[in-house]
């Protein structure tokens, strides 16, 4: 068992550290340097608190393929147009595109996928 | 605190900067040249920008100056033109009328400074892009900067192939962008299914060409001056090359440049239509929706590819600067964007799920 507090935890403490109390003492050209390790701060907590989406994503191909799947390979067969002859194939394909962008962006920018409409973007506790 | 000594060479900065009025001396035809201030300007991570305040004794700028000496910074990228090479584009713009800082002397000349450079006028004005976009006190200026910005774009688009001061830029047109990302992602360590999905798309569905004119190939908000609301310079030409009129089109278009307003499509400033009237009016040429949404498609793909370049220097060549490190992030913006162009039906679908 790891000592407490958790990662996560601190991870937040320290953002909330150098955005409220280190950022006003910056001078101002070294503001987006402090944005920039808060972002990153960021995404890394995130990521630690991990969704299961890559296992999920796994398990999406392999149904796909109806055998064991893997990412290289849908972007082989993407790139040569392997599913443009059947509709449902190509909107199966295009599911998972969606779900593969959206997921690594409620981790990297929800920021973003926000301003795009999409709702329930992963924000919680920014 | 910005930087007071020139590029860095060999010799000492007192050196250089002798060096420099020597040669500002014998290229503006002045008897003599006293350098007054230089400061390194900020912005440029591939470029640098010196601002250089100096005093002509005769020549032809005789007087006090205001200049920007233009040179490559330590972390330039291989696909941009070289120094002299920029100066000549610029020229070629400067003599079509587009907005750009006079360009005044360009020296290929390592033993000036160390490395090529060129000088041109200072301009007043910024170029940031947030400012530009989210300015209030602009508000009502921004569609007849659109429209400025669609007439310059036609102007610099009036300078095409054959071209005698210009014959080292290459022609690339869709098909060479479309080889030169796949090449890319072959190696690239992960896969990319959304930008594989896009190439393909875009290679069957490539436009019929139209006759190559210049491109800048970075024509965007951040790219352009404004010294109130008024366009003082279009900067950065270091990718300018022949292809498509509608490339820097898509490229100025592209969500990846709109600065906090997503919804202003052209380039964060104001809809697309004051852009394309003020292109169209100087150019004599109608756009066709169609052939816009495929270079803004290539646009997209394209910045996806530089965003993770851009990481690829902390990844593989071991900088280690954060900012361009987490740009990398940003190609999945980028894959966002690509699959609400080319398949708007699946945002309802995905939206709110």
């Amino acid at each position: 068992m790891r000592d407490l507090p958790v990662s996560r935890d601190l991870l937040a403490l320290a953002r909330e550290l150098l955005l409220d109390e280190l950022l006003p003492l910056l001078p101002p050209e070294r503001a987006r340097d402090a944005h920039l390790i808060a972002t990153s701060m960021a995404i890394a907590a995130r990521e630690a608190a991990g969704g299961g989406w890559r296992e999920e994503l796994i398990g999406q191909l392999c149904e796909f393929y109806g055998e064991d799947g893997s990412l290289d390979r849908f972007a082989a067969d993407l790139r040569n147009g392997a599913f443009e002859t059947s509709p449902s194939r190509e909107r199966a394909a295009r599911a998972i595109l969606w779900q593969l962008t959206i997921a690594k962006l409620r981790e990297g920018n929800p920021h973003f996928l926000a301003a795009n409409g999409f709702t329930q973007a992963g924000l919680k506790g920014e | 605190m910005a930087a007071t000594a020139l590029p860095r060479s060999e010799a000492g900065p007192a050196d250089r900067q002798r060096s420099l009025a020597r040669f500002l001396a014998e290229a503006s035809e002045a008897d003599a040249v006293e350098i007054a201030r230089v400061a390194l300007l900020p912005g440029g991570a591939i470029q640098e920008n010196w601002a250089i305040d100096a005093e002509f004794d005769g020549g032809r700028l005789s007087g006090v100056q205001r200049l920007v000496l233009r040179t490559d910074s330590s972390t330039g990228v291989p696909s941009s033109l070289g120094r002299v090479e920029e100066f000549a584009v610029l020229q070629a713009a400067f003599a079509a009328g587009v907005t750009v800082p006079e360009p005044l002397f360009a020296c290929a000349d390592a033993a000036v400074l160390g490395k090529p450079f060129f000088v041109m006028r200072r301009v007043a004005g910024s170029a940031l892009g947030r400012p530009i976009t989210l300015d209030p006190a602009l508000e009502p200026m921004r569609p007849a900067l659109a429209e400025r910005l669609g007439r310059e774009l036609a102007r610099m688009q009036s300078i095409r192939p054959p071209h005698v001061d210009l014959d080292f830029l290459i022609t690339t047109g869709a098909g060479e962008h479309i080889a030169g990302f796949r090449a890319y992602l072959d190696g690239h360590p992960n896969p990319r299914p959304v930008l594989e999905w896009v190439i393909r798309w875009a290679e069957t569905h490539l436009p019929d060409p139209l006759p190559p004119v210049l491109c800048h190939r970075d024509f965007r908000t951040g790219n352009y001056m404004l010294d109130g609301a008024k366009l003082t310079a279009i900067l950065d030409w270091e990718f300018a090359g022949w292809g498509d009129p509608d490339e820097d089109i898509g490229w100025l278009c592209c969500k990846g440049w709109r600065f906090g307003r997503l919804d202003r499509e052209a380039g964060g400033i104001a809809e697309r239509a004051p852009f394309y009237r003020g292109y169209e009016s100087e150019s004599g040429r109608r756009l066709d929706p169609e052939r816009v949404k495929f270079w803004e498609v290539m646009a997209n793909l394209r910045w996806a590819v530089i965003a993770l370049q851009q990481s690829d220097r902390f990844l593989v060549g071991g900088s280690r600067n954060l900012s361009t490190a987490i740009t990398g992030r940003r190609a999945t913006e980028c894959e966002l964007e690509l699959l609400m162009l080319l398949d708007p039906g699946g945002i309802a679908e995905y939206a709110h799920a």
